[in-house]
């Protein structure tokens, strides 16, 4: 059937069959998939007739969305440090200074074979010597004392590296003999976590924020758009245009606002961190750390790009919604 | 076609705009409204096109009483009618053509069939040369011509207009008469309000005469 055909049939006004009801429904749908291509077009071309304008709203909704997203990476970032941490989380038990090589190696196989320990290594009192000689760089002095101060030490690292569960391991190590000391430092982990959290919560309440400002934005430019097109509103109300009809042209508008600032939020976050890579790296490595700076991968871009879009579509939803109501033909 | 029942309107609980209006108008009749502006032709008008809902009584059209539809049905009401503006309510943004195919995309017709019934509907009120302009181009007349070809551009049953020739001088006032009669002779029924009481006498279609929100007059067509 043609198309010319199958809307006569959408106009006529008994159909015949289930043939024709099909063709209805094919046609009315066509008109409605035509008018939404026609409008998504449309508020593009009105946007890009008033660039600057455009622009401004866009930076606005950019510049909300960058700082919750840069907050997030960089948590991010942390999260990855965080892991690391808890790999590197160890305990540290200090041997009876009269315990000797033979003792200490049989110490730390006991240590080793405690249900919570994942793996032990020993350090004689040489070799902790030697370390510590390296690492403070007093070999003179040092190799002026006449016996080696430092007892034998066995770094134990536990399955679990939970505050809770390493407190409950040192306790345990500390009963096992020839250990004088277990030293956990938990203070600073616990610190650490602390900090992750508040940073999380921190970025979920602007991440809120600051969505709600995008919603803000794009609600009083489209408000404006409702306003700037008043009698044209008016004059389609009159002669039979839907609610859907009317609002088509403005859900557009704010989902293109939102897309165009989803973009710009991205690429201005793609340069900042091209910008502050360098100094980053270098930072890190002045202390021994590799870092790489957290940027957007696929899936990150994507849902920016998504929510940004959907926050404009709704911004615009809302003001839609609220200012048509006003509008009622004289 | 249309049919009031002991209609009355107030605004605002105290002013009666309208006071028991009882009249029917047949199926491709053409009617004159006539009356002192205020008198409540406007009013009249919005009734029909369910602008506004009657405080009392009943507005039927084409047999259903259109209080009771709901608002989402209303739009598909309204694409029966046509209706022309006394200030024709074109949109300066966009030129004659699109202004004209404004109903039958809103109804969602295809494109030619767009292009094809628009152009009839231009050359039907003698403007197919003027289709690229912009309204602001035209002259009064013109534009108004332009909102007729509007109004029935999509085959209405009925064609409402509310002072059409109110700005126009009385050649082209009876141009614009002679087209609706037109219409009127393919079996549109129109109801047109209009305080030109000259060019009323001369046309002889019937007419209902307003005074203060009453029907004071009902007179048949000679």
């Amino acid at each position: 059937m043609s198309e010319r055909e199958s809307a006569k049939a959408a106009r006529s006004s008994s159909p015949r069959g289930a043939r024709s009801q099909r063709t209805v429904m094919r046609s009315r749908f066509s008109a409605w998939a035509r008018h939404h291509r026609a409008m998504c077009l449309d508020s593009a071309g009105r946007l890009i007739r008033t660039p600057i304008a455009s622009l401004l709203t866009m930076l606005a909704i950019a510049i909300a969305l960058i700082l919750p997203t840069a907050l997030w990476l960089s948590l991010d970032g942390a999260r990855l440090l965080d892991a690391e941490l808890d790999e590197s989380a160890t305990l540290t038990a200090y041997l009876d200074s009269d315990v000797d090589e033979r003792e200490a190696m049989r110490v730390a196989e006991a240590l080793g074979a405690a249900p919570a320990v994942e793996a032990v290594r020993l350090i004689t009192a040489a070799e902790g010597m030697a370390e510590f000689q390296q690492a403070l760089g007093l070999e003179d002095a040092l190799e002026r004392l006449e016996t080696n101060p430092l007892p034998a030490s066995v770094v134990v690292s536990p399955q679990d590296a939970s505050p809770e569960a390493m407190r409950t391991l040192a306790t345990q190590l500390e009963a096992v003999g020839g250990v004088d000391e277990v030293r956990v430092d938990l203070a600073w982990l616990e610190r650490l976590k602390r900090l992750a959290e508040l940073g999380r919560r921190v970025t979920l309440a602007l991440g809120v924020l600051f969505g709600l400002g995008v919603l803000l934005v794009v609600g009083n430019t489209i408000r404006l758009a409702v306003e700037s097109r008043r009698q044209e509103i008016e004059v389609v109300t009159l002669i039979g245009a839907t609610h859907g009809f009317v609002r088509r042209p403005f859900l557009y508008s704010g989902a293109w606002y939102g897309l165009g600032g989803g973009l710009l939020a991205w690429a201005l976050l793609a340069l900042g961190r091209q910008w502050l890579s360098a100094p980053a790296t270098a930072l890190a490595e002045s202390y021994g750390a590799s870092f790489t700076m957290p940027g957007l991968d696929g899936a990150g871009s994507a849902t920016l790009l998504v929510s940004s879009t959907l926050l404009g579509l709704l911004g615009a939803w809302i003001a839609v919604s609220r200012h048509l109501a006003d509008i009622r033909p004289r | 076609m249309i049919a009031f029942e002991h209609v009355g309107k107030r605004y605002g609980g105290r002013f009666e705009a309208l006071a028991n209006i009882d009249f029917r108008v047949q199926r491709g009749e053409m009617v004159f409204l006539t009356g002192h502006s205020g008198a409540g032709k406007s009013s009249l008008l919005r009734l029909i096109m369910r602008l506004e809902r009657p405080s009392r009584g009943k507005v039927r059209v084409a047999g259903h009483d259109i209080a009771g539809l709901h608002a989402s049905q209303v739009p598909f009401y309204r694409r029966q009618i046509g209706v022309v503006f006394q200030d024709h309510q074109l949109l300066f943004d966009r030129d004659v053509f699109a202004n004209v195919a404004l109903p039958l995309e809103i109804q969602g017709a295809e494109p030619r069939e767009i292009a094809r019934r628009t152009r009839a509907a231009l050359d039907k009120v003698g403007l197919l040369h003027r289709e690229k302009a912009l309204p602001i181009e035209l002259s009064g007349g013109e534009q108004q011509r332009v909102g007729i070809a509007r109004a029935v551009v999509n085959k209405p049953s009925l064609l409402l207009a509310d002072e059409p020739t109110g700005n126009l001088d009385p050649q082209l006032s009876a141009d614009i008469m002679t087209l609706f009669e037109d219409f009127n002779r393919i079996g549109t029924t129109v109801l047109i309000a209009s305080h030109d009481l000259a060019l009323i006498a001369r046309l002889r279609h019937r007419v209902l005469r307003l005074r203060d929100g009453r029907l004071v007059g009902d007179q048949e067509a000679t």
